[in-house]
């Protein structure tokens, strides 16, 4: 290569240079599609919207009718709904005495909304009445009955149900106990804990380690992990919390670090989960059979799972200090596709970025909705390709 | 609006004159290629500015009027601590310095490259922003370490009062702090998108701190209550026309810059998309004022969509004219449209009377392109930094930064004299 040759390269290096400095069209090749993605703000902007540094999305769950409720945590925590025929999301109010909801909403058979509470360890629920006919609701509070308190002095950090049996399954914080509510005899049993004590590390590691997700297998068995990354069985036929001879995965020596931070299951009552260090992994509760599937991303943690109606698994990783990029696997061809950043770009009217997710969830249509979680957070809207 | 442009600008074609400027070069760093924000003049005199270089390492750098020397105060990868980590280097200090009351002089550093991002939180990302003091009497820098991490400081000041560095961090855009006293490093979480950051924060006399959010929005950071309060005031910004490509390539809704006068205890600042001027008082009523001002641009560039995008280079001078280096073309050292020449522009505070001073030449007639920062001295000279063209010395190769417009150019420190020059 010519001394002329290789300046040109270097100048025109340059000018690329600076051209990244701001969003460029090149961008567009590292978000996902946008005619595959949107977003909602909290509310009605400017005025009726989910306050800035209240709008992290923490939860999120679909009804039986295919509404998507939603709730933050911040200062204040705030329930929202978006009613898909709607399409926009209706702030339902503050939650009394909550700052934050972590994974921890359940919708019944009947529409009923059960939401567990940080810090006050409260299991309430809300019962939706016409909301299409209500005013969003900002500054007032929303109208929840309060069961009582899961364990006491313990915040919920997880919920899931069983709709079928009315019954309510819960992790708690900072201890790790696994409860069950039964809605219909309205009681809480303590089933025991997933983790005893908190792994050593350094002076800033002062949590257990446990599941930040419980999930149901197709015989109403309900599942956590807890201390060294160990699967938590909760037995429905013996009614027992039952330690299991399987971790999920990690590098050999990292188990105490390791924990489930998302779950789902698919048709055929197969688990997935994505891990701490960012594996996604199978579960095959019948045969108690865990596989590792690889990681997708180069960065820590699987935050959220999505299962969309072709079977694929949609997930997002990235820490809190990082980008969130959002990837799917085929269960069919063991293949991953990386899709890029969860990016909305409609410029002139809005665009935005999320940079860190902690919740997904499938709507009944196949819509995978994404909760995005900082101090100034929206709801997206993923459309996937559906290949069957 | 479009009635108030027009009378605060020369009218269209009318030429405006030449203003011969001074300039130095920063000896032995000519393949620093950008500066933004990074100037201040320090309570001594001493001029202090941050040299930026992509894909290399960044430099800070002072200049003594007096003695009439520049010296080069440190590589800012090697005064992190991270000469030899093949990470990300510690390319720029991209945001205004502070002066401490004990004298130091307060930033933090930024990334150079971001590679579409496809890099952050790896191994040879960048590793994060640090805080830095440099102290005039030992002539050492103080590294705090790293703020946030993966994260560069964008946009950044230094507030005395509380002895706190204040920065909104790329690409997250996160308001952050560094409490020097307590040695505490605080994130307050997300303000804005990755290219929408607001690209200064203002400190008022109280210690408060001001940006944009959203549309031009004013938010205010109390440090008594260490609460972010979204204020219903808007700094005034165009509606966007007909996409010319810059509101993709560049945010267009925020204020570019701001200066705090202390006489009226009112921010002056220009917005990024079209110069438009402002006052912002941020103790009348309950949430403060905003006043449009007008448009400040060159001569026959006033409501035009393709008006180049607003600079970091305003300054108050002593005279109580605001000073505001515009370039006749979109720039951005490297990335600009090409190569024209500056146009420095004043207003009267006092009078509110425009002035294009004309175009910013050096005595030899060479073209000042494009400048991105300014602060005023003690005796009220106004010193700038950006590009110059640069130009081959005989028998000595041609040291540039690099080519704007096909033009090779280099960093310089610009010096404008008002009383010299008789303004």
């Amino acid at each position: 290569m010519t001394q002329r040759a290789l300046v040109f390269i270097v100048l025109l290096a340059w000018c690329s240079v600076f051209a990244r400095a701001q969003r460029g069209p090149e961008y567009d090749a590292v978000v996902v599609p946008q005619n595959r993605i949107d977003a909602r703000d909290l509310g009605y902007p400017p005025a009726d919207v989910i306050p800035n540094g209240d709008s992290a999305i923490t939860a999120l769950t679909v009804a039986p009718n295919g509404n998507v409720y939603g709730a933050t945590s911040g200062k204040a925590a705030y329930l929202f709904v978006l009613n898909p025929r709607h399409g926009y999301v209706q702030p339902l109010g503050t939650i009394p005495d909550t700052a934050a909801v972590s994974n921890a909403l359940a919708v019944a058979g009947s529409g009923e909304v059960y939401i567990g509470t940080s810090p006050g360890g409260h299991l309430l629920v809300y019962t939706p009445q016409r909301e299409d006919r209500q005013p969003i609701r900002i500054k007032e509070a929303c109208a929840v009955k309060d069961l009582g308190v899961a364990v006491k002095g313990e915040s919920i950090a997880a919920l899931a149900i069983d709709r079928e049996a009315q019954m309510i399954y819960g992790l708690t914080s900072p201890n790790a106990h696994f409860f069950k509510y039964d809605i219909a005899g309205s009681a809480f049993t303590d089933a025991g804990v997933v983790a005893n004590s908190k792994p050593y590390g350094e002076k800033f590691e002062t949590r257990k380690m446990f599941s930040a997700m419980l999930v149901l297998d197709r015989a109403e068995n309900v599942y956590a992990s807890g201390e060294n990354g160990f699967l938590y069985k909760f037995n429905q036929a013996k009614q027992a919390l039952e330690k299991l001879a399987l971790q999920a995965p990690a590098i050999p020596g990292r188990e105490p670090w390791t924990r489930v931070e998302s779950f789902i299951t698919d048709a055929a009552g197969l688990i997935y989960g994505g891990t701490s260090d960012g594996y996604l992994f199978r579960f095959d509760p019948a045969k108690l059979r865990v596989q590792n599937l690889g990681k997708p991303l180069l960065a820590p943690q699987i935050t959220a799972l999505a299962l969309a109606p072709d079977g694929k698994i949609y997930g997002v990783g990235g820490s809190e200090q990082d980008m969130a990029r959002l990837f799917s696997y085929d269960p069919a061809e063991g293949a991953y596709q990386l899709l890029g950043f969860v990016d909305v770009n409609r410029r002139p009217y809005y665009s935005w970025q999320a940079y860190v997710i902690k919740t997904m969830a499938s709507g009944l249509d196949g819509t995978i909705y994404i909760g995005e979680s900082e101090r100034i957070s929206r709801l997206y809207l993923f459309y996937p390709v559906t290949t069957k | 609006m479009v009635i108030l442009m027009a009378s605060l600008s020369l009218p269209q074609g009318l030429a405006a004159g030449t203003v011969t400027v001074d300039h130095r070069l920063f000896p032995g760093l000519a393949e620093m290629d950008g500066n933004w924000a990074a100037l201040a003049v320090g309570s001594d005199g001493k001029v202090y500015a941050g040299l930026a270089c992509h894909g290399c390492d960044g430099h800070m750098v002072m200049y003594d009027p007096a003695a009439d020397r520049v010296s080069d105060l440190g590589n800012l990868t090697r005064l992190a601590g991270e000469d030899n980590l093949q990470a990300g280097p510690q390319s720029k200090i991209h945001a205004k310095f502070g002066e401490g009351t004990d004298g130091r002089i307060y930033f933090g550093t930024h990334a150079g490259l971001w590679f579409d991002y496809a890099r952050v939180g790896t191994r040879e990302g960048y590793p994060g922003a640090h805080w830095m003091a440099y102290d005039p009497k030992t002539g050492a820098v103080q590294d705090f370490g790293i703020g946030p991490r993966f994260e560069g400081i964008n946009t950044g000041a230094y507030d005395p009062k509380f002895n706190r560095i204040y920065g909104l961090t790329h690409p997250r855009g996160h308001f952050v702090y560094y409490d020097v006293a307590t040695g505490k490093a605080v994130d307050k979480g997300r303000m804005n998108n990755f290219e929408s950051i607001c690209r200064t924060l203002g400190i008022d006399d109280e210690g408060n701190v001001y940006g944009n959010i959203g549309a031009g929005q004013i938010y205010k950071y109390d440090p008594r209550t260490d609460e972010i309060t979204e204020l219903p005031l808007h700094v005034p910004v165009r509606q966007k026309g007909i996409s010319l490509g810059r509101d993709y390539e560049k945010s267009e809704t925020h204020w570019r810059t701001v200066v705090w006068d202390r006489e009226t205890r009112k921010f002056y600042g220009v917005d990024e998309s079209a110069s438009l001027l402002f006052s912002f008082d941020p103790h009348a009523g309950p949430y403060g004022e905003v006043k449009p001002l007008g448009q400040l641009c060159a001569a026959g560039m006033e409501d035009r969509r393709d008006i180049p995008y607003a600079t970091l280079a305003l300054a108050l001078g002593l005279d109580r004219k605001l000073y505001y280096a515009v370039p006749q073309k979109e720039f951005d050292y490297g990335g600009s449209a090409g190569a024209g020449v500056s146009h420095l522009l004043s207003y009267d505070l006092r009078s509110g009377a425009k002035e294009d001073l004309g175009e910013m030449r050096l005595a030899d007639g060479r073209r000042v392109i494009g400048l991105n920062s300014a602060d005023t001295g003690r005796d009220g000279t106004i010193y700038f930094v950006g590009a110059i063209e640069a130009r081959q010395e005989p028998g000595r190769p041609l040291e540039s930064a690099g080519t704007i417009g096909g033009v090779p150019y280099r960093l310089a420190l610009v010096i404008y004299h008002p009383k010299r020059s008789g303004r």
